[in-house]
């Protein structure tokens, strides 16, 4: 799999959407339903869209508070942020 | 010629080929085409140059037969070369001189011929390399030296170039037996690309360049006991720095080697045998913290795991803080070689990663326990033997003391090959009590546990334990994305944060698709719900498409996938 962006972190970030691991949770869930194979795919944009969100809204929490470390506190108020806004 | 028919005669019981060249001789036309060989410097050179006449003349095989008779017994040719018509060297004259002088043989001829052959060939090849080049003539000399060359190999490379080394001289063992009929039938360019394409790719580059020859894979069946024996012998070797903690439990790494199957989990075997000591050792601590895992090990229900999950871990830090000192650096670091060499998930790499990045010791110790619960749980579906004992300690769930008498009767028992060892001792970590328990009657009437049936293929089965663990690895590539995005360090409680919103958004976003599909009368999610999510979501609006952000974040391969595209042939793929 060719990932298109190369990350400049001693961490190199999978680009590659975890299918089987989508597939499964959305099985789990809802096992009467079926998602579609390109489906998980657009599952997989639509989670990353959202933990991008969280994180530049926890970062910006962490700022607000001069704090160099994200707290548990950061996380927190940016998700009931996201979910005024109605981020599900 | 009189000789000639009478040899063909003679020795007329069967068609072979030299019965029917003498015939073909007798018969056909005696006009032949003169060839004048200006420079005839001796037999040899004739010699030479009739297969290649001959070969206009008639190739077949058998005068590719012929050519090896010559070679073979070209000195004895010699003389009679130079005693004959030197001038007139025709095919005719030529075959009828080798019809005279070769020995009569059949196809397949004993090995005891060819072994005195190849000697004098050696020289004689090596003039017709010279002035052919035809790689059948190399064949003869190439044995010796091949096996030589092999020979120089063999002791200096692995064990991989050995066994090579060995085929390859089964090879060529083979080869002169197979060459025989077939090599002089190849000596004609004819058809020695048809009859040494197994032979020539190893010889030729082997002689000339030893180093530069092309090795076939080997590839070896994995031998089990030997296998086992690695194992045991790696564990033990690993285990002797963790032997100080505990005597009993040193034979456990062992078993914990063994029965890890998975093949990317060797490279992590040191490290598990330290965890499992480390694990021991902490699992001297509460009681109450035991209980709770157990309760939570035994609970299939997801929430409940979840609420236990971020409960379970502060307590068990909590318990932890006491006596981690001594481990706490070595803890993370096997915990995560545990979590890591949990091979039972598919999506190990991530929890390889995960291993790597947590350092940190209540998410390090939440996987351990899903890690190890989980290997409890797929070794449970190896041997009854742990199902029994998973029965015996679920059913003794609420006493903490249960746990440590299956400890105990572990430790009574330390030869044991058994997961369930470790099974019970990763499960509950925190039981103690050294009490010999009457489980350890069951412990050990079974010790069999047949050390092959580790190794088979592992059945998951979709218990509460898997199903944790694969999630948690699951979410945890959202989570270092998260912490990617997020560029600032983190703590450990604010990841399991981070986990605790995926969870939710999972759980929205799936209740969200039902929906949308069963307002479009379907039961079947499709992209258009998707779109639809987003949209209300607000990431998809006029401006931005969804395509854009298709774009915009996935890879290539995925974009091609989602975003139908037109191709040659007025064909778009993905179909709409």
């Amino acid at each position: 799999m060719a990932f298109s962006t190369t990350v400049s972190q001693r961490k190199h970030i999978k680009r590659k959407a975890p299918r089987g691991f989508l597939k499964r949770v959305f099985k789990r869930q809802k096992p009467h339903l079926r998602l579609e194979t390109s489906g998980d795919l657009l599952v997989h944009l639509n989670c990353l869209l959202f933990v991008h969100r969280l994180a530049e809204e926890t970062r910006m929490n962490a700022f607000e508070n001069k704090c160099g470390v994200i707290k548990k506190e950061h996380v927190q108020a940016a998700a009931k942020k996201l979910k005024e806004y109605g981020k599900i | 010629m009189a000789e000639a028919m009478a040899d063909s005669y003679n020795g007329d019981s069967e068609p072979t080929t030299r019965t029917l060249l003498r015939r073909v001789l007798d018969t056909a036309d005696t006009r032949t085409p003169r060839r004048r060989r200006s420079a005839r410097v001796g037999a040899q050179k004739a010699l030479l140059e009739t297969p290649s006449s001959r070969r206009l003349s008639s190739p077949t095989k058998m005068n590719v037969r012929r050519h090896s008779h010559r070679v073979r017994s070209i000195g004895r040719l010699a003389h009679v070369h130079t005693s004959g018509n030197v001038e007139e060297q025709t095919p005719r004259t030529l075959l009828k001189n080798i019809l005279l002088t070769a020995p009569e043989s059949s196809i397949m001829r004993p090995e005891s011929v060819v072994k005195p052959v190849p000697t004098p060939q050696v020289v004689q090849s090596s003039r017709r390399d010279s002035s052919r080049g035809s790689l059948e003539l190399q064949l003869p000399e190439l044995e010796p030296p091949t096996t030589l060359a092999l020979g120089l190999l063999a002791p200096g490379r692995r064990k991989q170039r050995l066994r090579l080394s060995v085929f390859q001289q089964g090879m060529d063992q083979g080869l002169p037996l197979s060459q025989e009929p077939r090599g002089n039938a190849s000596a004609s360019s004819l058809t020695s690309s048809l009859n040494l394409t197994f032979a020539t790719p190893l010889q030729p580059q082997s002689v000339q360049r030893p180093g530069l020859a092309r090795r076939p894979p080997t590839r070896r069946a994995v031998d089990v006991g030997a296998f086992l024996q690695d194992l045991r012998d790696t564990s033990l070797a690993l285990a002797s720095p963790g032997d100080s903690l505990r005597t009993p439990v040193a034979t456990l790494p062992a078993d914990t080697v063994l029965e890890d199957t998975q093949p990317f989990s060797q490279p992590l075997v040191g490290r598990s045998p330290s965890g499992y000591h480390s694990l021991t050792c902490l699992s001297h601590t509460e009681v109450e913290d035991a209980e709770r895992a157990v309760s939570l090990r035994t609970q299939s229900s997801g929430p409940r795991l979840q609420n236990h999950n971020p409960g379970k871990p502060a307590e068990l830090l909590a318990g932890k803080a006491k006596k981690v000192d001594a481990h706490a650096v070595s803890f993370p670091n096997n915990s995560s070689a545990i979590s890591g060499e949990d091979g039972v998930e598919p999506l190990q790499d991530g929890v390889d990663e995960e291993a790597e990045e947590r350092m940190e010791e209540s998410l390090s110790v939440s996987e351990v326990m899903d890690t190890t619960g989980t290997q409890g749980s797929v070794r449970t579906e190896k041997s009854k033997r742990h199902r029994e004992m998973s029965e015996a300690v679920e059913a003794k769930e609420p006493e903490g003391s249960s746990g440590d008498e299956d400890i105990s009767g572990r430790r009574a028992s330390p030869e044991l090959a058994s997961s369930t060892t470790e099974f019970l001792q990763a499960r509950q970590p925190q039981f103690l009590e050294p009490a010999l328990p009457p489980s350890t009657a069951v412990l050990s009437s079974e010790p069999l546990e047949p050390l092959p049936t580790r190794l088979p293929p592992r059945a998951r089965t979709p218990g509460p334990r898997p199903r944790q663990d694969p999630h948690k690895t699951g979410l945890s590539h959202y989570v270092k994305l998260f912490s990617f995005y997020a560029k600032m360090p983190m703590e450990k409680k604010a990841l399991e944060m981070v986990e605790k919103c995926l969870d939710k958004y999972f759980q929205h976003l799936c209740d969200d698709l039902e929906v949308f599909a069963a307002h479009a009368g379907r039961k079947t999610v499709k992209p258009e719900d998707l779109e639809l999510l987003m949209r209300r979501q607000g990431l998809v609006n006029d401006q931005v498409s969804l395509h854009v952000l298709v774009e915009r974040y996935l890879p290539l391969e995925y974009r091609q996938l989602l975003i139908p595209c037109a191709f040659s042939g007025n064909s778009v793929f993905p179909a709409q």
